[in-house]
């Protein structure tokens, strides 16, 4: 076990700060050590509130980073003056403190510190290494989702933005500015001073706007995912602007508004305050129908990809099914359908109201966990 | 350059009336001192592009603004030929006995180069501040470009070579968080959150920017939009909204908020037809809040 000793030098003492907020995902490298060493050393420090100032100033790079800061700053100079107080450490008392346990928010941070600071990172990784023998046997499917993996289908959809941003029209429009010079235009215009060439024009090519219409089963049958599915609503419509969102049970809701929050515990709120029958049967069939009705001719064009994430469980008469999945097929470039259930090796379409719609969709998917989810919207886009 | 002192930068901010926080005041200092970009965060109207001004104001320097839009590109950033100018130039000299190479020379000299903002503020005679606005709202490409011009300072022109900076500029980029930055651009800077202030910072912007204002009219619009920034509303107002409603107020002479008054002047603080209709009917209980506190004091 290694005894952690006090640093005499403030350097020393300051990178290994810099290793400990490292530790707790904080980028920081060789140059933002020097920073915060460069700026301790031009900046007046007369208390230890000056202090912490500044280096609060020179280490986190955004608003999360900044609190986890603020959080960790005391935590580590009142470990490291325990420490120095005691000049040995025995690792056992820490953890039998009888407030530790309880505290599940503060219980790993708290431990991972002491991990750290006593040099014990064995426990840590077994940790890991269960969690992710856990996701391998497949238990570990949207029913529990964490921050992490949100962050992680965060990154996920702005790639998938990112492609359907990017895709190209053959024709052009005049822009201010470009690298392609419009050649015929500029002479064309430029006719009437007589051939002297003086206004320029150039030409780019039209964006393709892919329109994206998310309609979201939220009935009893997906309460595992719904969780899930309204936070993957959330952070698709924040990246991707030009969307439109419904969720689903017994009735369709138009929720692209109350999803339009900066935070998305505001959004959750405006949700719960708005959208009845949550988590209650389940009217595909008559769901989409609506959906056609009173949404097909604004939503559904040549543009429009129609993303339909649902068990595919329907209550209702199969033909309805049918039909709006006719209609939704017809007017719409291209029909997906993710099922958190196709993943499950038992699936199988036809005990379902799936079997009426299955030949109007495109692209067939499973989306249980994010591997797979992966795989559909890469497949899809 | 000149580096001035921690205490310095702190009343140099206070006499240009900007009332500041240890956390700003600490931001803008190193800043200056490791010669790094400070990265504003933080909601609308609440003084980010502010924090620009007031430093080239100390400085006693200039301020050179790029506003980034969807779409700006390193063109429109740095420098642009002025093409109407050097064909105009052209058909004068035709009759001219120039040279080839002397009119190629002259139609890419300094009077044809536009200056595009990063160009003027890394060649300017003395060390600008540099206010890039809202860089959420330009591509992630520009940002790319952006943090090669940050790191080395120097633009290269092909018909005239690179351009060194003679001065570095002080550099402040600010953001609305609309689309988040790239790592790479955040680990440059020195990063700046700033809030929605506490209602004592708030009383005294109020008082500094609006002197001829009453008093307990202060206290009491203060109160408000304390109040007011509570509520589930589309467009939070920031404090450029406080400063107008305080302006119009003081400049109708009123003393004191009234039901009456708050309703006829609700659009100067709020911007959206949903948050005035929402904050319309709880109007009373907004003002009683208010009233309630002051009272009790």
């Amino acid at each position: 076990m290694d005894l952690i000793t006090r640093k005499t030098e403030l350097s020393a003492n300051i990178v290994s700060f810099c290793r400990f907020l490292r530790e707790k995902g904080f980028v920081l490298g060789p140059r933002e050590e020097a920073d915060a060493l460069e700026a301790l050393a031009v900046t007046p420090v007369k208390d230890p509130d000056r202090f912490r100032q500044t280096l609060r100033a020179v280490l986190p790079r955004s608003l999360k980073q900044q609190e986890l800061f603020d959080e960790f700053y005391p935590v580590y100079w009142k470990n490291l003056e325990q420490a120095v107080d005691s000049k040995v450490k025995e690792l056992g008392e820490e953890n039998q403190k009888p407030g530790n346990k309880p505290k599940k928010q503060q219980a790993p941070s708290l431990q991972q510190i002491k991990d750290w600071l006593y040099g014990k990172p064995g426990e840590e990784e077994a940790e890991i290494a269960t969690y992710s023998a856990h996701e391998a046997l497949g238990f570990k499917d949207f029913s529990s989702f964490t921050e992490d993996d949100l962050e992680e289908v965060k990154k996920l959809i702005i790639l998938v933005a990112k492609k359907l941003a990017a895709q190209f029209n053959r024709r052009f429009r005049t822009v201010p500015s470009s690298a392609n010079f419009d050649l015929r235009k500029t002479m064309r215009k430029n006719m009437r001073r007589g051939g002297e060439i003086v206004d320029m024009y150039f030409r780019q090519r039209k964006k393709r706007k892919v329109e994206l219409v998310l309609l979201c089963d939220v009935s009893k049958s997906m309460d595992l995912y719904s969780r899930f599915l309204v936070q993957f609503i959330y952070a698709f419509q924040t990246i991707y602007k030009r969307i439109d969102t419904f969720v689903f049970s017994t009735s369709l809701h138009h929720i692209k508004d109350q999803m339009q929050e900066r935070t998305f515990y505001k959004a959750l709120d405006n949700l719960s305050e708005t959208v009845p029958g949550w988590s209650g049967g389940t009217q595909i069939g008559s769901s989409l129908a609506e959906f056609v009705k009173d949404h097909g001719y604004r939503c559904l064009n040549k543009q429009s990809v129609v993303l339909i994430m649902s068990d595919g469980w329907d209550t209702g008469e199969p033909e309805v099914l049918q039909e709006a999945m006719r209609q939704i097929h017809k007017k719409a470039s291209r029909v997906i359908w993710l099922n958190p259930l196709a993943g499950n090796p038992n699936f199988e379409a036809s005990a379902m109201g799936m079997a009426s719609a299955m030949p109007y969709i495109d692209i067939f998917a499973s989306a249980h966990n994010i591997d797979s989810l992966r795989k559909a919207l890469g497949k899809s886009f | 350059m000149n580096h001035p002192e921690y205490s310095k930068v702190q009343s140099l901010l206070a006499q240009q009336g900007y009332i500041s926080d240890p956390s700003i005041v600490m931001s803008v200092f190193l800043g200056m001192q490791l010669g790094k970009p400070i990265l504003i965060e933080g909601p609308a109207g609440v003084g980010k592009t502010e924090i620009a001004k007031v430093m080239a104001h100390a400085l006693d320097t200039d301020l050179i603004r790029l506003q980034c839009y969807e779409g700006l590109d390193a063109t429109q950033a740095l420098y642009e030929w002025n093409y109407q100018r050097q064909l105009l130039y052209i058909k004068m000299e035709e009759q001219g006995n120039k040279s080839l190479e002397e009119k190629e020379d002259t139609i890419f000299g300094d009077s044809f180069l536009l200056k595009r903002p990063l160009l003027q503020a890394i060649t300017h005679h003395k060390a600008p501040v540099l206010l890039i606005d809202e860089i959420d709202r330009a591509d992630e490409e520009f940002e790319s470009f952006l943090l090669e011009v940050l790191s080395d300072w120097q633009i290269s022109i092909p018909e005239i070579g690179t351009v060194k900076a003679t001065h570095i500029p002080h550099v402040v980029v600010t953001s609305n968080r609309v689309r988040e930055l790239s790592e790479a651009l955040r680990r440059r800077c020195l990063y700046l959150y700033v809030d929605y202030p506490s209602y004592e910072k708030e009383l005294a912007i109020v008082k500094s920017k609006v002197p001829q204002i009453d008093t307990q009219l202060a206290d009491q619009i203060c109160r408000f939009m304390q109040e007011l920034r509570q509520m589930k509303l589309e467009k939070v107002p920031g404090v450029a909204e406080t400063l107008d409603w305080a302006t119009a107020l003081s400049s109708l002479h009123f003393d004191h908020l009234e039901k009456e008054l708050v309703e006829q002047t609700l659009g100067v603080i709020l911007k959206d037809w949903g948050d005035m209709r929402h904050t319309q009917t709880s109007l009373s209980e907004l003002l009683e809040k208010v009233n309630v506190v002051s009272k009790m004091e």
